[in-house]
């Protein structure tokens, strides 16, 4: 094959990769702290994509075209109104159900995604189209023979890498992460050391979806279209990913992503079907490891004792 | 009691299991004594605790610390009115360090300096803590998370330490020095509440002791008056 279409499959790949594990960690943030699965995750990135793509719109109505300020804005905007609709999901609908069947957190979530779906298609200026999404990064390439490096994609990738760094080091080397970890693995002794459980179950749910909503604006920038629909996908790859990986554990979340990813790459790439067939392969193969390990491929640390 | 009380339990009525059923539970802790709570399985010793500490709130009654109501407060709430609890089966956080879960006894507290004096001193009575500081608690014995437990209680530098069966599982040899932990907790200035079955033992460092049996204060006084008091024994300790 080809070098530079190679490389390209790579770069590709690993972008892929990045936006799965993003969304794949608010997943598993959430099962941490709740034991629950919010299955309009992929949505409210769909959402704040659009928030972010609205913020665009009206930047550059009110006159204001540096690429830079509108990519500060449209992130800001995105973020920080995911992060307000997640506490808000999980203050309504979410805590409300904590003594119920997780099931009933399941179905509702399922429920609110198709509504916040359908509220863009029908209530969006022209949502059942899709959108242009803007090209707010430097466009400048690098050539390399016959590969051909983006300064965008690389400037996408790296901004991945930081927001999943910066993830793990608020969990693992700060005091609200330390009270999300307490949260998740005993509630009511966390709240028997002063921790207060619902500002950290809201301030969880805020993280995971000011994350997702960072993966939507990626993803717009990456391929410039978005419509009502990107998050449903995005939601089922990112939770498969999250279990695949262990759900619970963030390192198994982020595996999961780049693992789902490759297969993806893998199997438009170098299997002798259509490229159309790589997420059934991605998905067939998953399937089979979920079978092989079902508590996911980073097993929990098993301490149990009397 | 002439000394002033520290935590006051007035009346309250709770339920948590339909087993341990508080009807009408009246105690009081003197501030820098050690008053205990005796009574078997089931007496509604665990449902105090719970109500104290907010998570099973009673349905009637009240509860002061320093005369401030807890009632009706959130767990974090009652922690910042100056409570701690060394829980029943010691609760460790399994897949934290002995650091993390030392920290997270002191949550509420925001210095940095505070806190490392506080690991410290709790290192100072639990060397072996300090040896295995980056030990996953989960991996450890269970003298050692008893230990943790007793650190992390320690951490809030608690105006009321509660304390619920500490013996609970441990072999006796653990019991008797986890005994003379809490006697020499006691010492340094905190109230402690002490939930036990253990009688002999407690009552020997205890101050002050209730005898609580289905849901009820059916004795109570000095440590020396229980020890001394026929009936109890015979009714309640066998």
């Amino acid at each position: 094959m080809d070098v530079g279409l190679l490389g390209q499959f790579v770069v590709n790949g690993m972008m892929l990769g990045m936006m799965y594990a993003l969304v794949a960690v608010g997943f598993t943030l959430f099962f941490g702290v709740l034991d629950v699965i919010k299955f309009s995750h992929g949505d409210v990135l769909m959402v704040g994509t659009f928030a972010g793509f609205s913020t665009y719109l009206g930047l550059t109505a009110i006159g204001i075209d540096n690429a830079f300020v509108q990519l500060v804005g449209v992130l800001v905007v995105s973020i920080a109104s995911m992060a307000l609709l997640g506490a808000i999901i999980a203050r309504y609908l979410v805590l409300p159900l904590k003594s119920a069947p997780p099931l009933n957190t399941l179905l509702v979530t399922l429920m609110l995604g198709t509504v916040l779906r359908e509220s863009i298609r029908l209530f969006y200026p022209d949502g059942s189209n899709p959108k242009h999404f803007p090209s707010l990064l430097p466009t400048d390439a690098w050539s390399f023979g016959s590969f051909t490096l983006r300064a965008d994609s690389v400037i996408l990738l790296i901004g991945g890498l930081l927001v999943i760094i910066g993830v793990n080091v608020l969990i693992n080397r700060t005091r609200l992460g330390l009270a999300i970890r307490a949260v998740a693995q005993d509630e009511e002794t966390a709240k028997c050391m002063g921790i207060n459980f619902k500002m950290i179950v809201l301030l969880t749910f805020a993280l995971g979806s000011g994350v997702a909503a960072f993966a939507g604006v990626m993803n717009g920038l990456y391929y410039n279209e978005i419509n009502f629909g990107m998050g449903l996908l995005l939601g089922v790859i990112g939770f498969s990913a999250a279990i695949v990986g262990g759900l619970g554990n963030i390192y198994g979340a982020i595996l999961g992503g780049f693992l789902f990813a490759g297969l993806q790459t893998l199997g438009a790439v170098a299997l002798p079907f259509a490229s159309a067939y790589k997420d059934v392969f991605a998905f067939a193969v998953i399937i089979a490891l979920i079978a092989w390990r079902p508590t996911g491929l980073i097993a929990e640390k098993t301490s149990e004792r009397v | 009691m002439a000394t002033a009380s520290a935590l006051e339990v007035k009346n309250i009525y709770a339920a948590y299991d339909s087993a341990d059923v508080l009807e009408g539970v009246s105690l009081s802790v003197p501030a820098g004594k050690i008053t205990c709570l005796l009574g078997s399985n089931g007496a509604g010793k665990s449902t105090i605790i719970r109500a104290i500490l907010g998570l099973t709130p009673p349905r009637s009654g009240d509860i002061l610390v320093d005369d401030q109501s807890l009632v009706g407060l959130p767990t974090h709430k009652v922690i910042a009115a100056g409570v701690a609890c060394i829980p029943e089966g010691r609760k460790v956080f399994p897949k934290m360090t002995v650091v993390d879960n030392l920290r997270l006894g002191g949550y509420q507290e925001n210095s940095e300096t505070v806190l490392r004096d506080r690991m410290d001193q709790v290192f100072d009575i639990f060397p072996r803590l300090k040896e295995r500081r980056n030990q996953l608690a989960g991996t450890m014995s269970g003298g050692e998370q008893a230990m943790v437990s007793i650190g992390r209680g320690l951490m809030a530098a608690p105006k009321v330490l509660l304390i619920d069966e500490p013996s609970l599982g441990l072999s006796p040899l653990f019991v008797k020095e986890n005994f003379n932990i809490i006697q020499r907790i006691n010492n340094q200035g905190i109230t402690v509440f002490l939930v036990e079955q253990n009688v002999h033992q407690t009552l020997a460092i205890a101050h002050y002791g209730y005898v609580l049996s289905q849901g009820r204060v059916v004795a109570q006084g000095t440590a020396q008056e229980l020890s001394e008091n026929k009936e109890v024994h015979e009714a309640y300790f066998g």
